[in-house]
């Protein structure tokens, strides 16, 4: 190597006296493979916002566990009354005031023939429940064989029976007969195997489902309220909590940005709302609003589907939104405006107010994006408070109407006879308990996932 | 302190006034008449309106409100009770002072155990004893009033007998029991699991070491040095559980048999007693009001660091 450095250096070094010294070879200053870079970088897979949360949430056991009860409440109630024969609406004769796990004496009948190792029996809507079946032309797939007859006229709440071997195999029941225990008198039916054209088929079934929580004294499955109550409980809270959501977020960022005399109305709007006793007005509220409502929805139902959807709902659970609307946003907006006062401040916000974006693009592209955390929180957290509300509303009497049910008329309905049957409140009031505490323990959980700072 | 306070209490007034105006118009808004009944003719009808003046037109008939309530008179009750005026239903006839009663035992039973078992659980933090409240505040704002109510009711007075089932106009002491229990619960497993935050917050701040560094005692240094300070949120909180405790009672009183006020409110909004209904929602508003005035003058009181007049973040 020619010594061009000693040319300029005033000293006379010589390099290749240093890199002997100090151990540095020709071949350190060769540029590096890119197999080479690769190892030496020690480079985490990007992690987003969301992925970050999960695994910290992921890390919390109670929350997940929470979140998996969570889960399990939905299917309860979303997917169970598919499950079971039952609805929430149908008055089941002679099934009233059972017990849990307890079967009218028809049913019992029923199960008895099915233990008889070759019966069944069928009905004509859903299979478990004992219905009337109308005039018509049938026919019943058993045991490899089609039996096909005609109702000449329609039988009320009656179990058809098979009995394989028996030389009259097809028997109608009726419920009052197997209730007399008469029901030895079978009324015989004319039976061929071919079906008549437009025949219906019979559901034919080998069980009836039990009535797991029991039955109400209308003889209402309360397995199948319960489901339908946690349904509906479900959907309110997670419709205010969306309402309140949407307001007190869009109210708290504007409140924040526009600042000065705009927020100042707007906090001292706030601090009213916050210190109305708002339950008495939400009382009054749902008094005043369930007949207009009611009005409005025959008027207009025809028109659009959104009131239709509305007055499926029906007044009540219609006026317990509105009521959110009107009165629970104060804290999300309290909360929103807070975040807001302090993003503002931030450099991105000025650069876009540089840029010329207006004040509707600032909240929407820069500060609610930025607020996410305490938005999710929040909002998770105000469908438990909503799902209260409802209950209590409808415990007072006021909220859903029957045949509808929710949770909390659930309870409400059962406290009239609490001292005979006590598993009437017991089980929707578990239910209730089991969706608000594992939603307010989702909530913490969330809380400590997306706001690690929140966290003491 | 003197500005602030005189402040507040114009406009607690100011808040008082409009929801009268609120109620007003809410209760005008209710389709159909008070005295419409299957029987009566529109000629009765609208003698019983003349009569009570509500054949007016509805600002004089609230400019009449306004002015009668602020010579203290408050009407008289045109269905639930006919003639009687609505000061005596409210005030005279023990609803009243029963509710107020059921509130202030349920309220300080909320803050007399929360306060100390918060204490407790933050002091052995992580011991069997801290898992164990922390499992019961958890399942304890779980559990909505009506619930707790009607459990209670069905253990203890319907098995068990110990106490009677309608607590009534609450004569004896264990007609008490059940309903402030379970009015009180809610709110004593929420100071509880609010006190263990700040006080676990306050614990490991740099005067208690100095102060255990400089020999305090255990016990006075949770007492005196860690409890005033962790004390702030939970007075904060004291305001919405007013609110709420009276929101409870409806509930409670209604489940527990108790003529109280909270119960008798839900009877006058069905039944459209508008005298009744405003009297009610003036007084239990106020109450609630005066609730907060208290807990945002105490809150000074506590820490004084807080500027009260000022109001900028």
């Amino acid at each position: 190597m020619k010594n061009t450095f000693a040319k300029i250096s005033p000293f006379q070094v010589d390099p290749e006296k240093i890199m002997d010294t100090f151990g540095i070879r020709d071949d350190d200053f060769t540029a590096a493979s890119s197999q080479e870079k690769e190892s030496m970088v020690e480079m985490h897979k990007s992690i987003s916002f969301w992925q970050d949360a999960w695994r910290r949430f992921r890390a919390n056991t109670v929350s997940m566990v929470a979140l998996f009860v969570f889960l399990l409440c939905l299917v309860f109630a979303f997917i169970g009354p598919k499950l079971i024969p039952y609805t929430y609406a149908d008055q089941y004769r002679s099934a009233q005031k059972l017990g849990p796990f307890e079967y009218s004496k028809s049913e019992a009948l029923v199960r008895s023939v099915q233990k008889s190792a070759d019966g069944f029996y069928a009905t004509a809507l859903r299979p478990g429940s004992l219905t009337a079946i109308a005039k018509g032309d049938y026919f019943v797939r058993a045991g490899g064989q089609t039996y096909a007859f005609t109702m000449a006229k329609a039988a009320e709440k009656s179990v058809l029976l098979l009995k394989a071997g028996d030389p009259e195999p097809l028997r109608l029941v009726a419920e009052k007969d197997i209730e007399n225990g008469t029901y030895t008198k079978y009324t015989a039916m004319e039976v061929s195997d071919t079906p008549a054209q437009g025949a219906t088929e019979l559901k034919l079934t080998r069980r009836v489902f039990p009535h797991v929580f029991g039955t109400d004294s209308q003889g209402r499955d309360i397995m199948a309220r319960t489901m339908y109550g946690a349904r509906v409980s479900i959907i309110i809270g997670i419709m205010a909590a969306l309402i309140v959501l949407v307001i007190g977020s869009l109210y708290g960022a504007i409140s924040g940005l526009c600042g000065g005399v705009v927020d100042f109305i707007m906090m001292r709007i706030v601090e009213l709302i916050y210190s109305v006793p708002e339950v008495l007005i939400v009382l009054l509220l749902q008094v005043v609003l369930k007949d207009p409502l009611q009005m409005w929805f025959q008027n207009h139902s025809a028109t659009s589907a959104f009131v239709r959807a509305m007055s499926d709902l029906g007044a009540g659970i219609v006026s317990i939104f509105i009521t959110f609307a009107v009165l629970y946003w104060v804290t999300m907006a309290r909360i929103i405006r807070g975040q807001v006062l302090q993003l503002k401040k931030q450099e991105y916000v000025t650069a876009a107010t540089a840029l010329g974006a207006s004040n509707a693009r600032i909240i929407r592209k820069h500060l609610l994006p930025n607020c996410i955390g305490p938005l999710v929180i929040t909002t998770c957290l105000q469908i438990p408070s909503a799902i209260f509300l409802e209950s209590f509303l409808s415990f007072l009497g006021l909220g859903v109407s029957a045949p509808m049910a929710s949770l909390g008329s659930l309870c409400s309905d059962a406290l009239e006879t609490i001292s005979l049957y006590p598993y009437r409140l017991v089980f929707p009031a578990i239910v209730l308990t089991i969706i608000v505490l594992t939603l307010n323990l989702v909530g913490d959980g969330l809380r400590d996932a997306l706001d690690p700072r929140l966290k003491k | 302190m003197g500005t602030y306070i005189l402040k507040r209490i114009v406009g607690s007034v100011l808040i008082l006034l409009l929801i009268m105006v609120v109620t007003f118009l809410l209760m005008n808004a209710i389709p159909g008449s008070p005295f419409l009944t299957e029987k009566s003719t529109p000629e009765q009808i609208a003698m019983a309106e003349a009569k009570y003046g509500l054949d007016k037109p509805l600002h004089i008939q609230l400019l009449n409100y306004i002015k009668n309530y602020l010579k203290g008179d408050l009407g008289t009750s045109l269905k639930m009770q006919e003639g009687t005026p609505v000061k005596n239903i409210i005030f005279h006839q023990g609803k009243f002072v029963l509710s107020i009663k059921l509130g202030l035992f349920a309220l300080l039973l909320a803050v007399c155990l929360g306060i100390p078992l918060g204490c407790l659980a933050a002091y052995y933090r992580g011991s069997w004893l801290d898992g164990v409240l922390r499992v019961v505040t958890t399942i304890g704002v779980a559990i909505p009033t009506f619930v707790l109510a009607a459990l209670l009711l069905v253990v203890f007075s319907v098995k068990l007998k110990w106490v009677p089932t309608l607590s009534g106009s609450l004569t004896d002491t264990k007609s008490y029991i059940l309903p402030v229990i379970s009015l009180s619960s809610y709110y004593t497993c929420y100071i509880a699991k609010l006190m263990r935050t700040s006080m676990l917050d306050a614990i490991n701040q740099d005067y208690i070491r100095t102060a255990r560094a400089k020999g305090v005692k255990t016990s006075g240094l949770i007492l005196k040095h860690a409890l005033r300070n962790s004390l702030i949120p939970v007075v904060t909180y004291l305001g919405p559980v007013t609110a709420g405790i009276i929101t409870g009672s409806f509930v409670v009183e209604s489940t527990f048999s108790v003529p109280g006020l909270g119960k008798y409110f839900v009877q006058c909004v069905m039944s459209r007693d508008y005298p009744v209904i405003m009297a009610t929602t003036v007084v239990l508003s106020a109450l609630v009001i005066f609730a907060m005035l208290v807990v945002d003058i105490a809150y000074k009181i506590v820490d004084p660091r807080i500027t009260l007049t000022t109001k900028e973040e």
